[in-house]
This record gives C-alpha cells, sequence and structure tokens, in this order.
C-alpha cells in the first residue's frame, strides 16, 4: 500500500436506480484518481456532474455499482477508519432541537471522545468558526450560513486526518468564505489531507494543490492548477502611473518584437477582494452580525 | 456501548422537544379519568372493574398508538433530515444505530407506562375508596384454577367439534377434578363458576338449572346445589374456603337438572377462584404485558423504517396494530367465506353444504387463504390483552406475562435481523 496515497478510486462508477430498479442515472464513471496525503484537492464540475455522488462512494453512504474506493487505504466500509475522517455534507441538516453544544457534544461522543477533551474542543471549534455569539441557540433558528459553520466545526470535531467537505463555501457570506477557506489552508499546514468539491471555481481556485474536473459523470481533466491554467505564450503586466500617449508607445514597441496586444484596460479589484477591503475598514467601529 | 446510548438518550430527547409524546399520554390520560363518569349498572364492584378495565384499554390504545407513531417516524425523518447520513459518516456501526434507536424508544415507553400507569393506578384505588362497598376486598385479584382433568360420561354424551354434550335427568354428567388449591388465607373465597353451552327440547326459556356436587376428597364433605346457568350468565357457586379443609383438591360434579336440556361443555367451562392476590402485584404484571405489546410494535416498526418511507411506514403499523387486534375476525371471515363445507352445530345435527364453481375458487384463493395465512402471520395482539382479567377480577398468572413477553421476543427475534441486513444495505442517498 503507497503510504503517501490518501484517497485511491479505481473505476469507480455509480449508477442509481429507480424503485423498481429500472430507469439508471449513471452519476459516476469510471473515476480514477489519486489524492496524496497533505494536499488540498478541489473536485469541481456544474452541478448533477457527479461529485457528491463520488464523496457518497468515499464515506461509504452509498455503494459502488463497480470498482471500488480505498481512503486510508481500507474500503469504504470498515467502520474504524471513520475515526480519522471528518465530513461535512452538502445540506447541513442536524437534529433541530439541540443547540451548537449539544450537537457537537453529540458527534463527539459518537467519537467516544473523552467529557474533558469534548469541552475544549467544542469551545476552540466554535470559536473558529465564528458561532460564539449563538452557541446556545437551537439550530433551527440559524441560517443557512450558520448551519454550514456549524457544520464545519462539527466535520472536525474529531480531529480527522482526512476532511471531506461537500461545498464548503454554499450559503456562506464572502467573510465566512474567507474564513472558511482560512481554516482549510491552516488544516493543510497541520498536514492533513482536505478533499472538498464545490462549483464555484474562484473559491477552488486560491486554495486547491489539484483539482479534477467532473462533468456529466466523467473525469474531464485533473492536474496542478498551474498546469490547467497557465498558456506559456501568454504575458500579463501589472504597470501604475502610466500616462496614455506611453501606453500607445508600448503597444507599438510590442508590435515591432512581433507581439500581440491582447488587451489593454484597468486593473480591476475581485469583487470579492472589494468586500473584503470594505469589511476591513469596517471592524474596528462594529461586530457585523452574520 | 456508549455510542448506543448516546443514540437512544438523542432519540428521546428529540422525542420529548417534539412534543407528540405528550398529546397522547394527555388523549390517554383524559380516556382514563373519563372512565369514572362511566354510567354502571349495578353495584360499586362494577364501577370499579369499568375503571380498571377502561384504563387498561385506554393505556394499550393510546400507549400502542404513541409507541407506533414515534417509533415509525424516527428513522426515516432523520434520514429524510440527512442527520442519519451524517451519523453514518462517523464510526458508529449501523447495527448500533438501530440498537440506539430502540433502547431509545423504550425510554419513551417507560416514560409512557410510568405516567398513564401512574394515573390510572391513582384512579383506580380513588374509586376504590369511593365506593362503599361491604366486604373488605374490592380491588380483587383472585387465583384462578384450571381443572386437571375432566370427563363426561352418560349414554347422552357426546362430542361435536371441540364441545362434549350432555343431557339432564341422569343420562349424563360430567366430572372436573381440581388440585393445588392453597391460599395463605383459609378464610378467602371460593368461588366455583360454570360456564356451559345450552339448548332444551322444551320451550326455551334462555336459562336452565344445573345441578353442582362438590365434593373435598380427604374429608369426604359433600355440597349439592342447584344453579341457574343461561345463555350469556355463567353460574355462580359461592363456597367458603373453610370447606377446602384438610385438603388442597375439589372434585366438581354437574349435570342438567331435567331431561330435554343440554349443557355444551368444552375443557375451560368450568373454573375455581380461590385466594385473592395482591392488586397492585396484578397491576403491574397487566403493565408488562401492555409493554411488550409496545416492545413488539417499536420492532415492527423499526423494521419498517429501514425500507419504508416515512407515511408509508406509519401505514403499515398502523395496519399491524389493526389486523392484529381482529385476527379472531379474519379467521371467522376466512370461515364464513369458506363455502366447500359449512358446518351448522345444533344438537346432533351437522350439515355440509358442498358447492363449488370457478368465482368461489377464485374467492378462496384472493381472499380466503391470504386473509388466512395474515391472520397467522401478523402478530395476535390479543395475547396481549389484558383487560379481561381485571373485568373478572383474576389474578394474572405469572406464565401469560412470560408468555406474552416471549410472544414479543420471538417476533423479535425475526425481525431485528432482518432490519439490521435491510439497513446495513440502505443507501443514504
Ligand atoms: N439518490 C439519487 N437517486 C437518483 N439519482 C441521483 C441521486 N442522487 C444523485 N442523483 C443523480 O446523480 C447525478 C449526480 O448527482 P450529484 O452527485 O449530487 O451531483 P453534484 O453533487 O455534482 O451536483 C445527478 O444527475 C443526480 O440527479
Ligand atoms: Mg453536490
Amino acid at each position: 500500500m503507497d503510504n503517501d496515497i490518501a484517497i485511491k478510486t479505481e473505476n469507480l462508477t455509480k449508477a442509481y436506480r429507480s424503485f423498481w430498479g429500472r430507469k439508471k442515472i449513471l452519476a459516476l464513471d469510471k473515476l480514477n484518481i489519486d489524492i496524496k496525503r497533505g494536499e488540498i484537492f478541489g473536485l469541481l464540475g456544474p452541478n448533477g456532474s457527479g461529485k457528491t455522488t463520488t464523496l457518497k462512494l468515499l464515506l461509504g453512504l452509498v455503494f459502488p455499482t463497480e470498482g471500488r474506493a480505498l481512503v486510508l487505504g481500507k474500503t469504504t466500509n470498515d467502520v474504524a477508519v471513520k475515526n480519522r475522517i471528518g465530513f461535512l455534507p452538502e445540506e447541513s441538516c442536524f437534529y433541530r432541537f439541540l443547540n451548537a453544544d449539544e450537537i457537537l457534544d453529540f458527534y463527539g461522543q459518537l467519537f467516544r471522545i473523552s467529557g474533558k477533551e469534548r469541552k475544549t474542543r467544542i469551545d476552540r471549534l466554535v470559536e473558529q468558526v465564528g458561532l460564539g455569539f449563538a452557541r446556545k441557540r437551537p439550530l433551527r433558528q440559524y441560517s443557512k450560513g450558520m448551519l454550514r459553520r456549524i457544520g464545519i466545526a462539527q466535520a472536525l470535531i474529531n480531529d480527522p486526518d482526512l476532511i471531506i467537505l461537500d461545498e464548503p463555501t454554499s450559503g456562506l457570506d464572502p467573510i465566512g468564505t474567507r474564513e472558511t477557506k482560512d481554516i482549510i489552508v491552516s488544516l493543510k499546514e497541520q498536514g492533513k489531507t482536505v478533499l472538498l468539491c464545490s462549483h464555484l471555481l474562484s473559491d477552488v481556485q486560491d486554495i486547491c494543490d489539484r483539482v479534477a474536473i467532473l462533468d456529466k459523470g466523467k473525469l474531464q481533466i485533473s492536474g496542478t492548477i498551474d498546469e490547467l491554467l497557465s498558456s506559456k505564450d501568454v504575458v500579463e503586466m501589472l504597470i501604475r502611473n502610466l500616462s496614455d500617449e506611453a501606453i500607445t508607445e508600448v503597444e507599438t514597441f510590442v508590435r515591432e518584437k512581433h507581439g500581440e496586444v491582447i488587451s489593454v484596460k484597468n486593473s480591476s479589484d475581485t469583487l470579492e477582494g472589494l468586500f473584503l477591503k470594505i469589511y476591513a475598514a469596517n471592524i474596528g467601529n462594529s461586530k457585523t452580525d452574520i | 456501548m456508549q455510542q448506543i446510548l448516546v443514540i437512544a438518550k438523542q432519540t428521546f430527547k428529540e422525542a420529548v422537544r417534539n412534543k407528540i409524546m405528550f398529546v397522547f399520554i394527555i388523549l390517554g390520560l383524559i380516556t382514563i379519568c373519563c372512565s369514572v363518569f362511566m354510567p354502571v349498572v349495578g353495584d360499586g364492584i362494577e364501577k370499579i372493574k369499568i375503571v380498571e378495565s377502561m384504563c387498561f384499554r385506554s393505556i394499550t390504545f393510546f400507549g400502542t398508538l404513541a409507541a407506533i407513531l414515534l417509533s415509525a417516524s424516527s428513522i426515516p425523518t432523520d434520514i429524510a433530515n440527512r442527520v442519519l447520513c451524517t451519523v453514518t459518516t462517523k464510526p458508529v456501526q449501523r447495527t448500533n444505530i438501530i440498537f440506539g434507536k430502540i433502547i431509545g424508544f423504550t425510554y419513551i415507553i417507560g416514560v409512557l407506562l410510568v405516567i398513564m400507569g401512574g394515573a390510572g393506578y391513582a384512579l383506580i384505588k380513588f374509586t376504590a375508596l369511593k365506593q362503599s362497598v361491604q366486604g373488605n376486598n374490592k380491588l380483587l385479584a383472585r387465583e384462578k384454577f384450571d381443572p386437571y382433568t375432566s370427563q363426561v360420561t352418560g349414554e347422552s354424551a357426546k362430542k361435536i367439534g371441540d364441545v362434549s354434550w350432555i343431557e339432564g335427568g341422569g343420562k349424563g354428567t360430567s366430572v372436573w377434578k381440581f388440585k393445588g388449591l392453597h391460599s395463605k388465607n383459609r378464610k378467602d373465597d371460593l368461588d366455583i363458576e360454570a360456564d356451559f353451552l345450552i339448548e332444551s327440547k322444551k320451550r326455551f326459556t334462555g336459562k336452565i338449572p344445573v345441578n353442582i356436587k362438590v365434593v373435598n376428597p380427604y374429608t369426604v364433605k359433600v355440597l349439592t346445589e342447584s344453579i341457574e346457568v343461561s345463555r350469556n350468565k355463567p353460574g355462580l357457586l359461592k363456597l367458603g374456603g373453610e370447606f377446602l379443609e384438610g385438603s388442597e383438591e375439589l372434585t366438581i360434579v354437574v349435570s342438567p337438572e331435567n331431561p330435554g336440556d343440554f349443557i355444551g361443555i368444552s375443557s375451560d367451562s368450568l373454573k375455581v377462584f380461590f385466594g385473592n392476590k395482591s392488586f397492585e402485584y396484578n397491576f403491574l404484571k397487566g403493565l408488562t404485558i401492555i409493554s411488550s405489546q409496545f416492545l413488539l410494535m417499536v420492532i415492527i416498526a423499526v423494521l419498517g423504517s429501514t425500507f419504508l418511507s416515512l407515511p408509508v411506514n406509519i401505514l403499515f403499523c398502523l395496519f399491524i396494530f389493526f389486523c392484529g387486534s381482529i385476527t379472531d375476525f379474519m379467521r371467522d371471515l376466512s370461515t364464513v367465506i369458506n363455502v366447500f363445507e359449512t358446518h351448522e352445530h345444533v344438537y346432533g345435527i351437522s350439515t355440509v353444504l358442498k358447492e363449488t364453481n370457478a368465482f368461489m375458487v377464485f374467492l378462496d384463493y384472493v381472499i380466503r387463504k391470504p386473509i388466512l395465512l395474515l391472520s397467522y402471520i401478523l402478530p395476535d395482539l390479543k395475547n396481549f390483552s389484558v383487560g379481561k382479567y381485571f373485568i373478572d377480577g383474576i389474578n394474572i398468572p405469572y406464565k401469560t406475562v412470560f408468555m406474552s413477553f416471549g410472544y414479543a421476543a420471538l417476533y423479535t427475534f425475526f425481525c431485528l435481523p432482518i432490519s439490521f441486513v435491510v439497513f446495513k444495505r440502505r443507501e443514504m442517498a
């Protein structure tokens, strides 16, 4: 067994059947991926491309029609290996009558974590996901974003080696998205493996070491972000304080050197970047309620 | 084990916070209390009996309903809410999830029983106190004895089906022997109850005189008495416990007084009651039997939960509850439909009608046989009915308690492994 591999799938295939076993939906078709230990791996693709199905197969929630998956060296129906996995489901639904502390305590007990240890971990995680102000509120009063946050805390309660996150940033505000990404990066720094799936490309772009793109259940392409995005013959320059005449001169110079100017425009921030700037300016004045 | 208890506790919490449970408890309490206002013909004892049986009926009915609705909805709701989806990604065996759920349901049942049973007991005690009945013991738990042998002799003796018939006027007698009649208190009542089928060649008045001779085989004391037995009211002979002096045995000889009168006897037609046991124990035994019915329904609901959706599962369980309560009716129904052989029992006459056509064959295979089969496969909830013991003021034998528990255990033994296998293969999609 290769010790560097956290997850390995071999021809992993899933066909959902209708109730009478007739109509089939091929949700995942012969997926072969290797995810290395210590990396952040992004599974991308449009809605319905089979991302969630892949994660459910890895966790043994559904069973493969064909092929197999090894998670931390074990097959998916090994219960013990789940001690080392944290999972954030796509829709975080919990017992609606429990509050944040109680639900984390419940899951902590399922991991047989001792009472004292549970308490410290819960305190830390609740603060980490920014829910300190709502710990004692029942979950049915939580907003979608708050549920996502408690979902992330729940996935980390057992201090897992492998974290599997299904759409971790869906429903989160930009700050939440940023904080979540920070948590994910810090997990990687602790040497943990993260598998996340998302249809929001920008989310994944910043933090993933490697990505795989699925469409209609088929693996389209996989590799590091740089491999996938860099085109060797295009150069980008960011220049400040250049007059219009100077720009025309540069364009002429480029043509003389047999280059092609593809576009000339003022640099613009991403919306996310703008939002974060505003938030950073306000942060001293008031505590934003989420 | 820790995981099982965690899930059990969570299941219980969810039920409590859902508050459905309390709706049933309150409905149950209301019906229990309503029994006090039931009009009663007869003396105070009758009133107490009504309250007792109403109490058990409402605990059984609302308790079973609550057990069904809570346990049938729990797992499907958790699956629909994706809670179980998350739980199964934790290191929990799926069998432990089921065990946890079942234990959680037993907590709930326990609370139901304590609240409703407590209220029922208080009400019975209260009613007993208020009824001014002569005699010291109003809450009866009489020990019932069945004969160890019974035989029918005489020229008129004739057996039709399970019933033996004898004619009066010296043409036939039945002899019953009882043993092991012991009681701590010799002063206890000794009652003999005779429940016979009756027929008469004469203009029939609905009741006939029957001679009963009671013999104490040790002291050779003999008591002969004539009692009235009617169609729907058993004959009753009251003796004092002193009659049994020096002995624990009794021989009883019964025959109709007049020629032309017939009595039909089956093995449990004659009963002897001697001694009064603690009502409190009897009440607890009643609750135990009811709780085994709850348990049985929980097991069935859990089985359904592993592959049915919420509404279907609830319907499934209610269907079983309904059919289980009418198994006798289902069996009767299948005899009615069975037109191949129709027996009509009149004394000495048995007619057999035979008739066959395609429609009848169809009816036989599509309706009669399935109904009959169902009536044997489905749990027979009659085995858990305790109302009759309290109506008659009879002490529930320990054997009955064990049997009902065993009956529930038998179904558990078959259903639980199926639940495990099905749930293991269930996809949490
Ligand atoms: N339980 C299910 N039964 C039948 N089809 C399903 C089920 N779950 C998902 N699918 C189908 O499988 C395909 C992939 O779904 P999914 O993995 O959820 O996509 P994604 O997470 O990438 O949006 C979709 O076509 C979806 O309709
Ligand atoms: Mg998805």
